[in-house]
């Protein structure tokens, strides 16, 4: 056990510092809170942010534990954290379309064919926009339930069926679709997964503006859309072994970033209750103290399990640290507006600083949802960490 | 920054739980509740382990885990806490009593040790021998069967108070509160271990009520306050060893994240329990009492939260 990385790692922070001090533009310096322009498709990822992502490809800073052609630099799993930990203490976003890199690109690459596999540099440099196709009106939680259908020609899928919650859908080039091809096999073994293009024929996208306004989200509805066979990825009826592979890869890294997030959030409440004069609140000081607890604590359990974590596959441990930094953070923005008082719902310009708490609280209500909510969290560390038998 | 146990931590590790679970069954916490004496053979044993006390808090936290996952009685933990305070290399047993600090009314288990470090104002620590104050203690029942209490009549004694570094003695009292943190998450790991296999062997409704997502969840939450609060005594007991930093609010998180697990987990551990876990005859509750009691040792969770926010608002 030792508290310090070696002089390697070290050496690998150096390169790292000098890069970011050098390269940042004045946009990407705490970046991390963009969330979109309100109303403005267009700027769902701003030009700034698209620049920066390839930035950090092309000085193999975008995935360093990946080779230089996928934009990376070979790096360790302790380097990799290492790398995380200083984004995300800088505030500092790598990219403004996460689908792409940290999910399409790794799972390409670890079930795709040749030419799938050569998708993966421009997914992760973000030149390729990508949505995914996972969650429908009636498989949201039970995603196994899907039911959009690819009827399997010898040369071709039909694809018909809708998608829901689609993050990216109304800027993306390709779909990372789920569909069901065998409906006659039991639900987790019917599904395939398809690359399509978004400018096929019989795609229809429509926004879906989040509840904080924004948009961010669409349905995307498929009508006889046809796909060429050779966008399966995988095997036919093997797509529920790669969304396994995908989610994995989604979490790997994002314990860091979530434990970061939430550091900060600890941080702004403490600068929150020096500003609203709270700071000799007994109640107040308690409670942001419990949450610098609760940060901290997470922290070293994300250390302590970092060893399983860098494997990149799907560790259940992930759940943890998903359930409790999203639960988390939405507790620290009701105590921010707890602090900011009878003026917290206010949004009117003029009180800048105050809307950051009751936005971010209605902000935060994603995060307990998207990526398997927290009670789907619940249950996979029930049944798939304790070993309790499913219900 | 490493987690991971070196090959010696793991023998120690495993050492002490194979020694504790042999030594150390329910069976001799039960029966220590009318017979205090039972604590010497397994005394014997613990014994050739004080000098951890003497060593680094990392190796001490993690036979501490293992003592309290048996709810071990005997003057282990006092003798460590005396041992890093008076100095020494585990060799004389002994236990620290807190003068006129309303946190810390009782000296623990000061009936089986050699010597007293006796902590006032100052900071100042004299020591004294028990047997030359043995009539100014006097036993304090708890609710926790396996440790012994006692009130110190200090009046007009003079345990020769000499200063102490300040800085020592801040490294102490955070030495000291990873230490009973890491006994806590032992107790608390008992206790989880129990209701776990609880959960998935009692049948309700013809399937085992570890299937019902009701009972899942709450496992689920308590396996969470669990790992954090580990995690969090692991990280608090490295600060200590490297004299970091942040080990003021590390040992503090560690106590606030343990006693927040403790608590967490003997409530619903008892709850998952149900009838059975109400009863004098079920062990559950030899662990319950030592979580309980627990969380008023060397500072109460909320005491430790006030300390965190002293330190993130009142230094800058």
């Amino acid at each position: 056990m030792q508290l310090t990385w070696g002089p390697e790692d070290e050496a690998f922070r150096a390169d790292l510092v000098d890069f970011l001090d050098t390269h940042t533009p004045e946009e990407v310096r705490g970046g991390f809170d963009f969330q979109g322009d309100v109303g403005d498709d267009h700027e769902l990822v701003p030009q700034w942010m698209r620049d920066w992502q390839a930035t950090l490809f092309d000085h193999q800073w975008m995935i360093p534990g990946y080779p230089p052609e996928l934009g990376g630099r070979n790096c360790t799993p302790v380097q990799t954290l290492i790398y995380l930990e200083t984004l995300a203490s800088r505030r500092i976003p790598r990219s403004g379309h996460f689908p792409g890199y940290a999910i399409v690109a790794p799972s390409l690459l670890e079930f795709g064919n040749e030419n799938q596999r050569a998708m993966a540099p421009s997914a992760i440099r973000g030149d390729t926009i990508w949505c995914i196709g996972m969650s429908e009106p009636n498989a949201g939680s039970d995603l196994a339930g899907l039911q959009t259908r690819a009827e399997v020609f010898d040369d071709h899928f039909v694809v018909n069926g809708q998608k829901v919650w689609t993050s990216y859908a109304t800027i993306a080039q390709k779909c990372f679709c789920y569909v069901r091809t065998d409906p006659s096999l039991a639900k987790h073994k019917g599904i395939s997964l398809l690359i399509l293009d978004m400018d096929t024929p019989g795609i229809d996208i429509r926004p879906l503006r989040h509840l904080n306004g924004m948009a961010g989200f669409a349905e995307v509805f498929f009508t006889d859309v046809v796909v060429p066979r050779d966008s399966l990825v995988g095997a036919l009826n093997g797509g529920w072994g790669i969304t396994q592979g995908s989610l994995a890869h989604e979490r790997a890294g994002l314990w860091v970033e979530s434990v970061g997030r939430l550091e900060q959030t600890v941080a702004g409440l403490v600068e929150l209750a020096q500003k609203f004069g709270r700071v000799d609140d007994p109640i107040i000081r308690r409670k942001i103290a419990q949450f610098h607890e609760l940060a901290s604590s997470l922290r070293a359990m994300g250390y302590k399990g970092f060893a399983s974590f860098a494997q990149g596959s799907s560790a259940p441990e992930h759940s943890y640290m998903k359930m409790a930094t999203s639960e988390a953070g939405k507790a620290a923005y009701e105590l921010g507006m707890e602090i900011v008082g009878p003026i917290a719902p206010v949004t009117d310009p003029a009180y800048a600083d105050v809307g950051r708490w009751s936005h971010g609280f209605f902000m935060s209500f994603a995060n307990t949802i998207a990526g398997g909510s927290s009670e789907i969290q619940r249950n996979i560390i029930a049944q798939r960490v304790l070993g309790l038998p499913r219900s | 920054m490493d987690f991971s146990l070196t090959d010696d931590q793991q023998l120690l590790r495993d050492t002490a739980a194979k020694l504790l679970q042999r030594e150390c069954p329910p069976a001799i916490v039960r029966a220590h509740i009318d017979d205090p004496a039972v604590y010497e053979p397994l005394w014997r044993h613990l014994r050739e382990y004080t000098a951890l006390g003497a060593g680094p808090a990392t190796d001490l936290c993690l036979f501490l885990e293992q003592t309290g996952y048996a709810a071990a009685p005997g003057p282990f933990l006092a003798t460590a806490l005396y041992t890093s305070l008076a100095g020494g290399d585990g060799d004389t047993t002994g236990t620290v009593a807190f003068l006129d600090d309303p946190m810390n009314p009782f000296v623990l288990e000061a009936d089986r040790v050699e010597r007293i470090a006796v902590i006032g104002p100052g900071p100042t620590v004299g020591v004294v021998d028990t047997d030359q104050v043995r009539d100014r203690l006097r036993f304090v029942g708890t609710i926790d069967f396996s440790r012994r209490a006692f009130q110190f009549d200090a009046v007009d004694l003079d345990p020769h108070l000499r200063p102490i570094d300040p800085e020592a003695f801040a490294a102490w009292r955070d030495r000291a509160h990873v230490s009973i943190a890491a006994e806590m998450t032992g107790t608390a790991r008992r206790i989880f271990d129990m209701a776990l296999a609880y959960a998935k062997e009692r049948h309700q409704f013809d399937r085992p009520i570890g299937s019902f997502q009701a009972i899942q969840h709450k496992l689920a939450e308590m396996s969470l306050a669990l790992q954090r609060a580990t995690a969090a005594v692991q990280y608090a007991a490295m600060t200590c060893d490297a004299a970091a930093g942040d080990r003021g609010l590390a040992c503090h998180s560690a106590k606030a994240a343990a006693g927040e697990a403790a608590r967490r987990i003997l409530k619903d551990g008892a709850q998952i329990h149900g009838g059975i876990g109400y009863t004098w005859e079920h062990d559950l509750h030899l662990y319950l009492r030592r979580a309980t009691a627990d969380e008023d040792m060397l500072g109460t969770t909320s005491w430790h939260l006030d300390r965190i926010a002293g330190l993130l608002f009142d230094v800058a």
